[in-house]
């Protein structure tokens, strides 16, 4: 890890923490005035985790595209830039944070204790096809996960309102209509990236590997996970599965892209998406 | 009876549930180890377990991605699929039929969840209207009396490219498996390959294919250069010359692709030249010998009456008294040599490039250290038909998910002494969103934005 990176990447933990903390709260104690400045505090965060990634890049001389500690770092990026812009773009939604903001901190923690080494860029991933490839799947996950944050806030929401004193927290969300369309919305955009993402690695690793399609362990649950969604979607256009069932599918089926990302290579070492660089 | 299966197996409940399956049957391959893809694994495995690898092996576990029942669910989901598009496809063509009978009241007309009306200023000509509704990119019938659009009238075709693209890709797939040869092929510096099957590697079999016939490529490998930043590959460049003439350089992301067949790198080696001389200075031996020894591994060779054990060390370094490499790069390569006679070491020593060690009156000398490579050779057809299909599923989905149709029924009525617009709108997918947009394209073309 260079020197700055190593201090803005503690900077923007910190700052997760904190505004994962003030969330929780506000949220508990029925208190929704600190939304909008806890989104600032995440702001402050992404501005932190952006000058490590720069950082790095100045260290190094390429993006942190590859191992389990650069997928955090960048996966965690796209995650809270997303939440960002949609936050931006509609202030009701400023509340997705409460999903995303706990699961990038996680992230971040988790890649803190892989293998932050600095290390030149690997021979394998000197291809266009990287950039296609990872930069799609980062969009993928980022959409699932605030499809998965979404689906949180629904929930919330829906429990809050079964009461008799609804919390005043939500009442600055969407309302469960439209997040239960936002939670769909982000499902497709996320599938329509994933599909692209699938596509561009097949088309990749027969130039690297030989072998459009080696049943390797990441592949192989990339795909389960690209059924999964693919499924979500059948549920609610078909069978016209909404709000509960919707939400709950959308939190569950991303375990499947976490498994995909960091899980295989916990369990399997046989993967040749080498996400631990050595 | 055939009619109630029929029904069944067109069902998207028997997708889902065929779906469900053939991800459990792949979540189970990556537990059990497979026979093709991880063999030493799975021989392991066996002689450890032989009576539960025998079972697995009998129900067809540890071959998967190509058991009966993997296939039979395959072809199963793409009977269920034919059957799907066979029947969505009149609903689809009337869905995207253009026909005056789809204009309807505004305010009775059923299925269109939203509803509004607008008052027009005195000066908006009607027949405006349908022209600014036009530039919304709606396809409109009828006029300002009583009117149907539609934008992304096509979207639901879009279903059908994508679910057909899936038959490219399982077709493109199938050509491929049955008209694939796989093999492995060591090559040094300075070798040729004219074709010949016996030159591949024994282990692992090279596969045949079952129709065709295996590649006829043939070259020359003219330099190897490898390129490492401390213990980082960070390329490789083989230059090959084919039987024209024309050089190809081959790096990793870029195989030597001729005629359906990929060269593709897979392994770096070293091939010092050894020149084994007697006590009289005569040369009784001497070879480029193929070692595999970058993985921090030792290797053995035979030359002349001995048998040598060699360890590799890129950039060598004495370390606390101790052998070692400062990193992977070339700096400064030695071999630290054992050399055996009868199952009996006699000597050991290092040999430096340009060095020698001696030995019970024997000189072994080093005079040039190229590399080796290992090729991965892949021939198959069917490559342009999947690749198709890939283009045809994404296109397909970003067409059918993101360009959803949109309808509205509408009119230009008096109401209460007022001109208003009256309309009706509804969408694939979303409601409330479309509420939003609906608002805001009425409010716009009514002059109340």
């Amino acid at each position: 890890m260079a020197f700055w990176e190593m201090v803005f990447y503690l900077v923007a933990m910190v700052a997760y923490a904190l505004a994962g903390g003030g969330f929780i709260y506000s949220f508990v104690f029925k208190n929704p005035r600190v939304v909008s400045k806890l989104t600032l505090l995440v702001a402050f965060g992404f501005l932190a985790q952006t000058i490590a990634i720069v950082a790095r890049f100045n260290a190094t001389g390429h993006l942190p595209w590859s191992g389990h500690y650069e997928y955090t770092l960048m996966g965690g990026w796209f995650i809270i830039a997303g939440t960002l812009f949609v936050g931006w773009q509609n202030k009701q939604l400023q509340g997705l944070a409460v999903g995303t903001v706990p699961l990038v901190l996680i992230m971040l923690g988790y890649g803190y204790m892989q293998n932050p080494a600095l290390t030149p860029m690997a021979a394998s991933l000197k291809t266009v096809w990287l950039y296609i490839h990872v930069y799609f799947a980062w969009l993928s996950f980022g959409a699932y996960s605030l499809a998965m944050a979404a689906g949180v806030l629904f929930l919330l929401k829906q429990k809050s309102e079964a009461q008799e004193v609804p919390n005043p927290t939500y009442d600055r969300f969407p309302s469960l209509g439209r997040l239960d369309e936002l939670i769909f919305r982000y499902v497709v955009f996320g599938f329509i990236t994933d599909t692209i993402m699938i596509s561009a690695g097949a088309i990749w690793a027969k130039d690297l590997w030989g072998s459009y399609w080696a049943w390797d362990p990441v592949e192989t649950w990339s795909l389960i996970s690209w059924l999964t969604y693919g499924i979500t979607i059948h549920l609610r256009v078909t069978f016209g599965w909404r709000e509960k069932k919707l939400a709950w599918l959308a939190i569950a089926a991303l375990s499947t892209v976490i498994i995909c990302f960091f899980g295989v290579n916990l369990v399997v070492n046989t993967s040749l998406h080498v996400f631990q660089v050595r | 009876m055939l009619n109630k299966l029929i029904k069944y197996l067109s069902s998207l409940r028997f997708t889902i549930l065929l779906i469900c399956l053939l991800a459990m049957i792949f979540a189970v391959g990556l537990w059990i180890p497979q026979q093709r893809l991880l063999k030493t694994i799975y021989l392991q495995w066996q002689k450890n377990a032989p009576g539960l690898v025998a079972f697995l092996d009998a129900l067809g576990l540890t071959t998967i991605y190509t058991s009966p029942i993997t296939i039979t669910l395959w072809l199963l989901f793409f009977l269920n699929l034919s059957l799907v598009l066979w029947q969505r496809w009149p609903i689809i063509k009337s869905r995207i039929t253009l026909s005056d009978a789809k204009i309807a009241d505004p305010v009775t007309v059923g299925g269109y969840p939203f509803r509004s009306s607008y008052p027009l200023p005195g000066d908006l000509d009607s027949e405006k209207i349908i022209g600014l509704l036009r530039k919304n990119r709606y396809t409109i019938l009828g006029d300002a009396s009583g009117f149907y659009g539609v934008k992304n009238r096509m979207a639901p075709v879009a279903f059908m490219l994508f679910h057909l693209s899936f038959f490219l890709i399982l077709l493109g797939g199938v050509v491929s498996v049955y008209t694939e040869f796989v093999g492995y092929l060591d090559l040094a510096q300075g070798e040729s390959f004219q074709g010949e099957l016996s030159r591949y590697n024994a282990s692992p079999q090279p596969k045949m294919p079952e129709i065709g016939s295996p590649p006829s490529a043939s070259f020359t490998v003219k330099s190897i250069v490898p390129r490492v930043v401390h213990n980082t590959p960070t390329g490789i460049s083989v230059l090959l010359v084919d039987s024209q003439g024309q050089k190809h350089d081959v790096d990793i992301n870029r195989p030597y692709s001729t005629e359906h067949t990929s060269f593709v790198f897979k392994h770096l080696g070293v091939s010092p030249l050894f020149v084994l001389k007697d006590a009289s200075g005569k040369e009784t031996g001497g070879a480029y010998i193929k070692l595999d020894v970058l993985q921090r591994k030792p290797d053995r060779f035979v030359l002349g009456p001995f048998s040598y054990t060699a360890t590799f060390y890129p950039d060598y370094v004495l370390e606390g008294g101790k052998r070692a490499t400062r990193s992977m790069e070339f700096n400064n390569p030695v071999f630290f040599i054992a050399v055996e006679q009868a199952g009996k070491k006699i000597a050991e020593g290092l040999v430096p490039k340009n060095g020698a060690l001696e030995f019970a009156g024997y000189r072994l000398e080093m005079r040039d250290m190229p590399f080796w490579v290992r090729f991965y050779v892949v021939k198959q057809r069917g490559l342009s038909i999947l690749y198709a299909g890939f283009a045809i599923a994404t296109i397909g989905v970003i067409w059918r998910l993101l360009f959803y149709r949109r309808e509205i029924v509408g009119a230009v009525r008096e109401q209460d002494g007022a001109r208003c617009l009256v309309v009706a709108g509804r969408s694939e997918y979303y409601k409330s969103l479309a509420e939003d947009e609906f608002t805001k394209l009425f409010k716009d073309i009514s002059g109340n934005g």
